[in-house]
């Protein structure tokens, strides 16, 4: 597209203005601020955008001031194979005219010039591309803040949707994105709006739910009810029906309970006539018994009477034996008798020597553990007194040793005095007389000080030195703690204490004998017990002999009494044998004649006894005899045998009767009426009381108008549904919109992306160098730029790189908007931030741009833009 | 002769899920004005009582504040009034009419018929009334009740009954149904001189005679129903009978089954249509919509339906059959260019291929329309 001639009037402040654009390239219109350069770019966008009689707020800005006239564009222009003339008059007596002259001269006024203009510019454009170029050169692109700047992304996202010439509204694509944001996240998940709706709905279907329960179950207490009532009636019947059944039933029985009766009675009076049969059967039976009795007794009295005669002879037999065999038992007991006592005698001799020893024996032993006892006693007194224990006596030797060593230090260290004489002289040596003969000398040692004084001419005195006294000190304190440890002991020096420690030593040993001398001397004995058996043993063995009968004598010593002992002991054992034989014989003989005697005894007492049995037998018989006799007995019995034929009669007479009643079934029907009666009775009260129950609950539910919550909670219910079907209906059309829109989106963002790179990098490439490369993001943005494989963001570059890259940027777009020619690229004052070098290279690249595309620079700054190349200039006044 | 008001199906307590909470207050209330405006006008006929033939009640499970504003209408009429019960309100153990509500507050004119034996309602005149003492009776209670009839001689016998009638149900045989038949032959017999019925919502006569009719509601309560918000005055002898239809409701149901909407005259047209309607807060509109329409005049129809739905008592629209197509009108002026113009092609191509996609596709479509227009 090409503008040949721009043409405004009453226009904001212009009253007329036109510009004609140079044929070809650049066209570079210059003027002061003011001079109108936005209202000819802006004019372009309305021609082409409203219709004549738009209303729009854009239209109504460029109202013209203080004239009551309608603003005016006409635009000659070139697109494709079109040339056409285009003309709108807004506001006041709108007008819209079309003149096309080429390829076909054309004629259109009013809304079909507008939809033909339309029309060509759709055919010979990219539309969407030239409204967002149309948009985004609505910013001034060399405006500092560059990220106001409309980005090509957000122009398309207006052209797209009918807003080409106001940036600053929100476009169509955000109120579809803000339409679905109402109901989904950015996520995509549900808003709570939706998901509460749908809670809303199940509460509201669960409340009508729980209401039709309630009806059902009031519905089903009113079918009970009639059921009930239905089946109360009928129980009510039955009832009846089952008391006359009852009623019947106990006049039967109590026929019945008559004929029982007269039944009973004749068994009784039959059971009398048996049980008086019975007696006269016994009666007799008795008698016969009494007879074979008498007659058995004096069977048996005879019997016995002969047994006890013959047993007399063999009992005095037996008597005879048992005498003898005494006889002979008594005279080896005798016997036995004596060998005892004399076995007795010499065991008696024979302990006697036996406790003899003993008593000799343990004298010894306890006067050994006496004597050790009282040598341990002894010796325990000692250890009491003596304290000079080994550790004791070791202590006192050492100190005594350090005295020796402190002495023999004392005599080595102290200093000495040798005194030579010259002549006898007397002197007094420490107090004491002495005479030194002549030539005699004397070494005299200073233990501490020493005076030597020659009376009435000299007193000398020596006194050792300070190292002197410290030994003299340390044997004076040696011998101090040997005296102290002596003192403690209880012995007067060293050898004391050794000797006493020697007498300790052996006092010890004497007090440790003592327990092995009792030990061994005592045995498995307590002192005591010894000396309880010595005492037992000193007061017996003694007196034995005084005692003991003269006869036999007593035998010489301990061994010819064990053997007399012995001797005397196998004699006493024959002896008893002996009488233990005889013995025997004797119980065996005593034996005999006892059973005889007691057979003897008892056939005695049968004897006795079966006479007895035999006189009360025949006086038993006589007295009944006496009583009644057989003969009556006889006669009694068949009268009663005759009076039981007679009630047998009776009974089964009554028995007939009641066989003919029935009673068992009687009494069967009659309980199982009353137990039926009972059931009913049950059944009704059951019945009556599910009645009052089922009853009570529909008086309680029936007038809570369950009816009318019902309908209202169904209504509730539909509207809710209606709401909520509405809203996800709403929902579901916003995402189905967006997402449809969002993929549109991205696909025409992507169809410029490729494009727009290579037009960019061909342009940038004058400026740069041959490596520059841009990365374009499906925004398209210039997100970086790429030179000498240096890639840098392009919000980190230059405020004037930026500016030259946005240049290169739109060039681009003008250069691809249309297949030939593109559209002029309209520049309202650009490339401020641009230096002096860059604007050289920058003037290259639009004159490379003008070749493809018209170009348009409005300035009030014309040497910026000496570097263009071929343009025409045009001066706005 | 005798001279009474014969009504039926008085239905109190019914609710219509339709209206709205207001339209259903109204509603619910021109059904308890219905019975004080019969009260004037059985006043002012000389009728000497009123036959409510079944239904009285919508249901027995009503809420007491019904109950207790039907009695409360009830004590208006200054005449004795018969309550029958019917298939709605049978006389079973949770009946309304043994509710403490009911008893407490029954005017005393007012009695509610329990058995089918004959009422002496005057001299010379006779009343048996069938109640319904269940909802589901084997047999309708009006056969056995004239079973047990014999003529009435000198005495005029009216029959009070509650049902479907044989000759106007397509389920004949159904349980409860009364035999036409067997109430002509009663009357050509001399044992009843009128049958007064209920349950028909519609003014209706049955038989071969004048002597067997329905009174129908006396407010309207469905779409379909031919002459109803009637209650009729009887005037009955043995050998003459006149019955005159007294207009009592003021509510109506109007159904149109067709509207064809294709262009912008027919959605005028139905516009008009709906304007010229009067009474519309007591009308209960339903339209069923035919056609197809572009989303502009969609808008248009919505436009008017709504402000429709604001005055009528209730509105109830059908479209399922109305089909919005967009057109290229719909965009024009809306300057709709690059990815939005390919939105509106892919939705308008899922709207043919139609289904559940193309509906939402159609929806998503008004929703861009709206969004456009908002725009603009």
């Amino acid at each position: 597209m090409k503008f040949i001639r721009l043409r405004v009037a009453n226009y904001r402040g212009i009253t007329a203005a036109e510009v004609k654009f140079g044929p070809d390239g650049i066209t570079l219109i210059q003027g002061p601020n003011e001079a109108g350069k936005t209202s000819l770019r802006e004019a372009i966008g309305l021609l082409f955008e409203y219709l004549d009689n738009s209303r729009h707020r854009n239209v109504e800005a460029v109202k013209p001031v203080h004239r009551d006239e309608g603003p005016e564009i006409e635009l000659q222009a070139e697109s494709g194979p079109y040339a056409f003339t285009y003309f709108k008059r807004f506001l006041k007596r709108p007008e819209t005219t079309l003149i096309i002259t080429k390829p076909n001269p054309e004629n259109h006024t009013g809304r079909k010039a507008h939809e033909r203009a339309d029309a060509i510019l759709r055919e010979t454009l990219d539309v969407d591309l030239w409204k967002a170029l149309t948009i985004q050169q609505g910013d001034a692109i060399h405006q500092p803040d560059l990220a106001r700047q409309t980005s090509l992304s957000a122009a398309l996202d207006q052209a797209a949707g009918g807003r080409p010439t106001d940036p600053a509204e929100v476009g169509l694509f955000d109120k579809v994105r803000t339409e679905y944001l109402r109901y989904y996240t950015e996520r995509g998940a549900e808003r709570k709006e939706l998901t509460d709706a749908r809670t809303a709905l199940t509460r509201s279907e669960e409340e009508a739910s729980n209401i039709e329960q309630a009806i059902r179950s009031l519905d089903d207490d009113t079918e009970r009810t009639a059921s009930l009532q239905e089946e109360l009636a009928q129980l009510k019947e039955q009832d009846d029906r089952l008391t006359q059944e009852v009623t019947a039933y106990t006049t039967s029985l109590a026929e019945i309970r008559d004929l029982e009766g007269a039944l009973s009675t004749s068994r009784l009076k039959l059971q009398s006539a048996q049980q008086s049969e019975e007696a006269a059967h016994r009666d007799r039976d008795f008698r016969q018994a009494l007879i074979t009795r008498v007659a058995e007794a004096d069977q048996e009295y005879k019997k016995i009477n002969a047994e006890s005669a013959m047993s007399v002879p063999v009992l005095e037999q037996a008597q005879r034996e048992l005498k003898k065999t005494q006889v002979t038992f008594s005279q080896a007991d005798e016997v036995r008798k004596l060998a005892d006592k004399n076995a007795e005698l010499r065991r008696a001799d024979f302990d006697y020597y036996q406790n003899k020893l003993q008593l000799e024996q343990l004298g010894e032993r306890k006067s050994r553990i006496d004597e050790a006892r009282k040598n341990a006693a002894q010796a325990e007194k000692l250890l009491r007194c003596n304290k000079v224990t080994a550790r004791v006596l070791e202590s006192i030797e050492a100190a005594e040793k350090e005295l020796l060593a402190a002495k023999a230090k004392l005599e080595t260290g102290a200093p000495q005095v040798r005194l030579e004489s010259l002549a006898e002289c007397f002197m007094i040596i420490d107090g004491k007389d002495t005479t030194l003969s002549k030539g005699s000398e004397r070494s005299l040692t200073v233990t501490s000080n020493l005076r030597l004084s020659i009376p009435k001419k000299l007193n000398i005195d020596v006194i050792a030195g300070a190292s002197f006294e410290k030994l003299e000190k340390r044997v004076v304190d040696c011998q101090g703690e040997l005296d102290c440890l002596c003192e403690n002991a209880s012995v007067v020096g060293p050898s004391e204490a050794r000797q006493a420690y020697e007498t300790r030593n052996e006092a010890s040993r004497v007090a440790a004998a003592k327990t092995q001398i009792e030990k061994e001397n005592l045995r498995d004995l307590t002192y005591e017990k010894l000396a309880e058996m010595l005492m037992g043993l000193e007061q017996t063995v003694p007196a034995y002999v005084g005692n003991r009968a003269k006869h036999p004598a007593i035998c010489p010593d301990l061994e010819s009494a064990e053997k007399e002992w012995k001797s005397s002991e196998l004699t006493h054992r024959q002896a008893a044998h002996a009488c233990e034989l005889a013995h025997q014989t004797l119980d065996v003989a005593r034996g005999v004649w006892n059973d005889h005697n007691t057979k003897h005894h008892q056939s005695r007492a049968s004897l006795d006894l079966s006479s007895k049995h035999l006189i009360q037998a025949r006086a038993d018989l006589k007295r009944a005899r006496e009583n009644i006799s057989d003969d009556g007995l006889e006669k009694a019995l068949a009268q009663a045998v005759q009076v039981v034929a007679s009630e047998n009669a009776g009974v089964q007479c009554a028995e007939t009767a009641l066989r003919t009643k029935n009673p068992e079934r009687v009494k069967a029907l009659s309980e199982t009426a009353k137990g039926s009666l009972q059931t009913t009775h049950n059944r009704r009260d059951a019945a009556q009381t599910e009645l009052t129950v089922v009853q009570t609950r529909l008086k309680i539910h029936g007038e809570e108008g369950l009816y009318e919550k019902l309908h209202a909670a169904q209504t509730a219910c539909e509207r809710l549904m209606t709401d909520s079907a509405s809203l996800h209906r709403r929902a579901s059309s916003a995402k189905c919109l967006f997402e449809t829109m969002r993929e549109e989106r991205v696909k025409v963002r992507r169809a410029y992306v490729a494009p727009l790179k290579e037009k960019i990098e061909q342009l940038g490439r004058l400026v740069f160098d041959d490596s520059f490369q841009v990365d374009i993001s499906e925004e398209l943005r210039i997100t970086s730029r790429t030179l000498q494989n240096i890639t840098v963001l392009f919000d980190s570059l230059s405020g004037g790189t930026r500016e030259q890259l946005s240049l290169i940027f739109r060039s681009a777009c003008s250069m691809i908007v249309s297949q030939n020619g593109g559209m002029p690229l309209i520049l309202d004052d650009a490339l401020g931030y641009t230096d002096h070098n860059r604007l050289r290279l920058m003037g290259a690249v639009l004159a490379k741009a003008a070749k493809e595309c018209q170009i348009v620079i409005f300035t009030c700054v014309p040497d910026r833009y000496g570097n263009i190349g071929e343009a025409t200039c045009i001066s706005l006044r | 002769m005798i001279r009474f008001l014969h009504t039926s199906d008085w239905q109190l307590g019914m609710t219509r899920h339709f209206l709205s909470e207001g339209a259903q207050d109204r509603y619910s209330q021109a059904r308890f004005d219905a019975i004080r405006a019969m009260g004037r006008i059985a006043r002012d006929e000389k009728c000497q009582f009123m036959l409510v033939c079944g239904d009285v009640f919508e249901s027995n499970q009503v809420d007491r504040k019904t109950v207790a504003r039907a009695l409360e209408a009830l004590k208006d009429v200054p005449i004795p009034v018969f309550l029958l019960p019917g298939n709605h309100d049978p006389l079973n153990a949770a009946s309304v009419y043994r509710s403490s509500t009911f008893n407490e507050r029954k005017p005393d004119q007012v009695q509610v018929i329990e058995t089918s034996a004959p009422i002496k309602i005057a001299d010379g005149v006779e009343m048996v009334g069938s109640p319904w003492m269940s909802k589901r009776p084997v047999t309708n209670p009006i056969t056995d009740a004239i079973k047990a009839l014999v003529p009435a001689k000198g005495t005029i016998r009216i029959c009070m009954g509650h049902g479907a009638v044989d000759t106007l149900t397509p389920d004949r045989h159904a349980a409860g149904t009364i035999a036409v038949a067997t109430l002509d032959r009663a009357i050509g017999e001399g044992k009843v001189h009128f049958v007064a019925l209920g349950d028909r919502h519609s003014l209706t006569k049955v038989g071969v005679g004048d002597r067997i009719w329905y009174s129908g509601t006396p407010e309207s309560t469905d779409f379909g129903e031919v002459q109803s918000g009637y209650a009729q005055i009887v005037e009955v002898g043995e050998d003459r009978i006149t019955t005159k239809p007294v207009q009592i409701g003021q509510w109506r149901f109007i159904e149109r089954a067709r509207v064809d909407l294709n262009a912008a005259d027919d959605v005028e047209a139905l516009r008009k249509s709906l304007e010229e309607i009067d009474n519309k807060d007591r009308t209960v509109i339903r339209l069923n919509l035919v056609g197809s329409l572009s989303l502009t005049l969609s808008g248009a129809l919505q436009n008017h339906l709504t402000a429709a739905q604001d005055v009528f008592g209730a509105f109830d629209v059908r479209d399922e059959e109305l089909l919005l197509v967009p057109d290229d009108t719909d965009f024009t002026n809306l300057g709709f260019s690059g990815f939005a113009d390919a939105t509106v092609q892919r939705l308008r191509n899922k709207i043919v291929d139609g289904g559940i996609a193309g509906t939402e596709a159609r929806e998503a479509l008004m929703l861009l329309l709206r969004l456009a227009r908002e725009a603009v």
